[in-house]
């Protein structure tokens, strides 16, 4: 009985510490400027807890407001809209391209057509 | 035997006793008995023509087909060739494009501006206006250059080929040749030809590059005019600027040289690690620094490909090789297709380490050394190197070529760290990723626990 105590409070020790030191980078990141994260291993995983705990708060207001019923919050609609550009600007790519290999095809007919007629 | 054939193969026989002569007949010691017969061969390909150059310059992406001396011999190859009159090149646009180039474009220079084997360029200007493929206005007198392909070449190309082809059938029946595969390699190789001959393919792979570098403003990719390209000519944005030979008076003129080159390499990075599409031919020539301090990429003959496993796989294999960890590195080329017999892994790892100590751990990191140690060892061990594996070695060595002749002090490795370690967590955070790994990783933790 004792052990498995004595586990579980290893395991709430491991937790414990690990949430301080969670929060320890999370505030070292969020005073990180940018550029500062190429400075090395440390800072660079500071600055990903701290990207990381403000995509969790957005998360949470996300959750929060689809069991409430209220419409999409403003980093979710970002994303979507910058996901539906990125996808307009990739067929709008396409269709160009095709718009080149028709006038380089239409170019080599009209060649065909003047060698013909000479 | 034609008459090509004949002197092809007399130009073989004298390079071969050449290779022997130079050799001392077979008795110096191993690597420059390698560095004779790679010379032989760049000089042989010379004297053979258009099929040969590019045969070999193809060959000198391939460090999976050839040995390291001869990649970096025949990267050498001098593809200079008289310039094919410009009636001929008249002749040409006119049957390709419908017009004489009087007629086509409001200017059309007479004068070459580059030559080469397969095609020769010539400066022009539009006659009218013309939105590319990437949305960008070339107006009425824009300049651009004319690639042309010189006449006579593919019957030429073809010519050489059917005789190449019974050779490779004769080599086939040869036992101590027939391991190379003659006829499949000349089947790649005749496929890579015909795509180079198609100039329409280039402009496609440019407007792609274009693409995907548009949110990048320090990337310059000349915009193709499709209504002046076909088959056999090549119309695009004429890029303004300097040669990475004449740097000096780009630094002159105010060009942050060393912030180019870190660049560059970071572009390299995101070519072969994000989009799947890399310049597979980036060699200094076609690369312009323009009078705006961009980084012009021009030619995109040769490109290369990666999927999305290999991409994660060779983000691991960088980051691990940025970070001295041989046994990391070589686990990650294992998903690349680099099959390592396990006898003789552990030697294997030893001496990449080695190698990783002597190039890699010093300022600036010597990324060709490492890379030409690291394909003698695979040969040494008679592993077989996977095309897309040896071609990436080959692009990645190409770029600290050009980084150093941008900036001599860049560490390209350093250069690229922060780009690859992002790159390494971001795919390490993946929802699918962490799915994958986190009962393993929670398994360990609880084994350590428990200990």
């Amino acid at each position: 009985m004792r052990d498995v105590l004595r586990f579980l409070a290893a395991w709430a020790l491991v937790h414990e510490s690990a949430d301080e030191g969670w929060r320890a980078a999370v505030t070292r990141g969020a005073g990180l400027s940018p550029g500062d994260l190429e400075r090395g291993p440390d800072d660079f995983v500071d600055g990903l807890a701290a990207l990381v705990d403000a995509e969790k708060e957005r998360l949470k207001h996300e959750l929060a407001a689809d069991g409430a019923g209220v419409a999409p919050t403003e980093g979710a609609s970002d994303r979507r809209d910058a996901d539906l550009t990125a996808a307009l600007e990739a067929v709008r790519f396409d269709l160009a391209e095709l718009r080149g290999r028709i006038e380089s095809l239409q170019t080599s007919v009209d060649a065909l057509h003047a060698e013909r007629d000479d | 035997m034609s008459a090509r054939g004949r002197a092809i193969a007399a130009v073989a026989l004298r390079s071969g006793a050449s290779a022997a002569w130079r050799s001392g007949l077979g008795l110096r010691p191993r690597a420059e008995r390698r560095r004779a017969v790679a010379r032989a061969l760049r000089l042989a390909c010379e004297a053979l023509g258009p099929t040969f150059i590019k045969l070999g310059q193809l060959a000198s992406v391939r460090p999976d087909l050839v040995t390291p001396e001869m990649v970096f011999e025949l990267e050498r190859l001098q593809d200079r060739v008289p310039a094919v009159p410009v009636d001929a090149i008249r002749d040409v646009i006119r049957r390709e494009l419908g017009a004489a180039p009087e007629h086509l474009f409001a200017s059309f220079d007479p004068e070459p501006i580059a030559t080469a084997s397969i095609a020769q360029v010539h400066e022009a200007t539009l006659a009218a206006p013309y939105r590319s493929v990437n949305g960008r206005l070339l107006g009425a007198g824009a300049r651009v250059a004319v690639k042309v392909v010189r006449p006579g070449v593919a019957r030429l190309i073809a010519d050489d080929l059917a005789v190449a082809r019974r050779w490779a059938e004769r080599a086939e029946r040869m036992r101590w040749l027939a391991r190379w595969g003659p006829n499949a390699l000349l089947r790649e190789f005749e496929s890579s030809l015909a795509r180079e001959l198609d100039l329409r393919v280039e402009g496609r792979v440019g407007d792609r590059f274009a693409f995907d570098f548009a949110d990048d403003p320090l990337v310059m990719v000349p915009a193709v005019v499709w209504t002046h390209t076909t088959r056999s000519v090549l119309t695009s944005e004429f890029v303004d600027g300097w040669l990475l030979s004449e740097l000096g008076e780009a630094e002159r003129a105010g060009i942050d040289a060393r912030a180019l080159a870190t660049h560059g390499a970071e572009v390299f990075m995101r070519q072969v690690l994000v989009f799947g599409r890399y310049h597979a031919d980036l060699h200094p020539a076609n690369l312009i620094v323009t009078r705006d301090g961009r980084i012009g990429y021009i030619d995109f003959g040769i490109a290369g490909r990666t999927t999305p496993p290999q991409r994660e796989a060779i983000a691991q294999v960088l980051v691990a090789t940025a970070y001295g960890d041989a046994d990391r590195a070589l686990r990650a080329s294992r998903a690349l297709g680099l099959e390592v017999p396990e006898a003789v892994e552990p030697a294997l790892r030893r001496g990449v380490a080695r190698l990783m100590r002597a190039h890699l751990a010093r300022s600036p990191a010597d990324v060709r050394g490492f890379v030409t140690g690291f394909l003698g060892l695979l040969a040494e061990h008679r592993i077989a190197i996977p095309e897309g594996y040896g071609m990436l070695v080959k692009a990645l060595v190409t770029v600290e070529g050009v980084a150093r002749a941008i900036d001599p002090d860049i560490d390209l490795i350093e250069a690229s760290k922060p780009f690859t370690t992002r790159l390494v967590a971001e795919q390490l955070l993946r929802p699918e990723r962490l799915r994958e790994r986190l009962p393993a990783a929670l398994r360990a933790a609880l084994a350590e626990l428990m200990a």
